[in-house]
């Protein structure tokens, strides 16, 4: 970028550093967010943020490295991580609908066996989040 | 020219800086809430509005080109997808949520009204003046509108 303008080269590319380390930084919270959950949703919900960031990420680098084809990732970044947060919700709520019909067939009495520990979606950082 | 190439590059800063603190207000908002529905409406700001801005700074940066057009197809595409996914996302923790009572409570539409008529009908007769009868029926709008925020 700058088109050999005298200092705007320069400032494109503090400019464009700069926000990619801060998108990095951003990042890495989210990541941190997807750790610590602690519901399953929490995670998908860090995960949607995830990607949107990495979007803009690559879109700074497609103006930054004037490589086109970095925009057509670009698009499809966006469909993937769409994609992905379906996916992962409705395998999520599939496999729960099915351990809590089993659990129901089972015995009705043992019913509130399986929400103890078996349910995936459940840790111990659940009670912190409750306070 | 170069008057030009530097306004563009500043209104483009400026959005692009506008669209990193979005960002940050979402990662704030993301870890200062403590249920999932609540984190959702923090992480949707940066789904659309925070998005929309960068790459609206880097559309003008990078002028009218078929990049640029790339980039705003992410834009729309964003727009279409992100309040499809916090649907998807809202309905997997109403489903699988244990404890329901703990994080929020539901509200059965019938038996609002039923409560909200009862209430209309007794303020009626106690007080038979019309003011009041305007101000019972807000009450009752008010209501109306809560429940349907709640739902």
């Amino acid at each position: 970028m700058g088109k050999g303008i005298e200092g705007l080269e320069q400032a494109y590319e503090i400019l464009f550093t700069a926000i990619l380390i801060f998108l990095a930084v951003l990042a890495l919270l989210c990541l941190l967010r997807a750790v610590i959950g602690p519901k399953t949703a929490d995670r998908i919900v860090a995960v949607n943020m995830l990607g949107t960031m990495v979007i803009v990420m690559i879109a700074v680098l497609t103006l930054m490295l004037q490589e086109d084809y970095l925009a057509d990732i670009c698009v499809i970044y966006a469909m993937i991580s769409f994609l992905a947060v379906i996916v992962l919700t409705k395998v999520y709520m599939g496999v729960y609908l099915e351990r809590k019909k089993i659990a129901e067939m089972s015995g009705e009495t043992k019913s509130g066996e399986y929400t103890a520990g078996d349910e995936p979606g459940k840790c111990d950082g659940n009670d912190k989040a409750e306070k | 020219m170069e008057a030009i190439e530097w306004i563009k590059f500043l209104a483009g800063a400026l959005l692009l800086l506008l669209g990193t603190t979005i960002f940050i207000f979402e990662m704030i908002g993301v870890f200062r809430f403590k249920y999932v529905l609540n984190r959702m409406h923090a992480a949707a700001m940066g789904d659309t509005l925070g998005i929309g801005a960068c790459i609206l700074g880097l559309i003008i940066m990078n002028g009218m080109n078929l990049t640029s057009l790339k980039l705003f197809v992410v834009i729309i595409f964003l727009w279409f997808s992100s309040p499809v996914s916090s649907h998807l996302i809202a309905r997997l923790e109403v489903t699988t949520d244990e404890e329901q009572d703990k994080h929020y409570r539901r509200l059965i539409l019938s038996q609002v009204e039923e409560s909200c008529e009862r209430n209309n009908c007794e303020e009626k007769n106690r007080k038979q003046e019309s003011r009041e009868q305007s101000n019972c029926e807000e009450k009752c709008r008010v209501q109306a509108a809560e429940k349907e925020e709640v739902k």
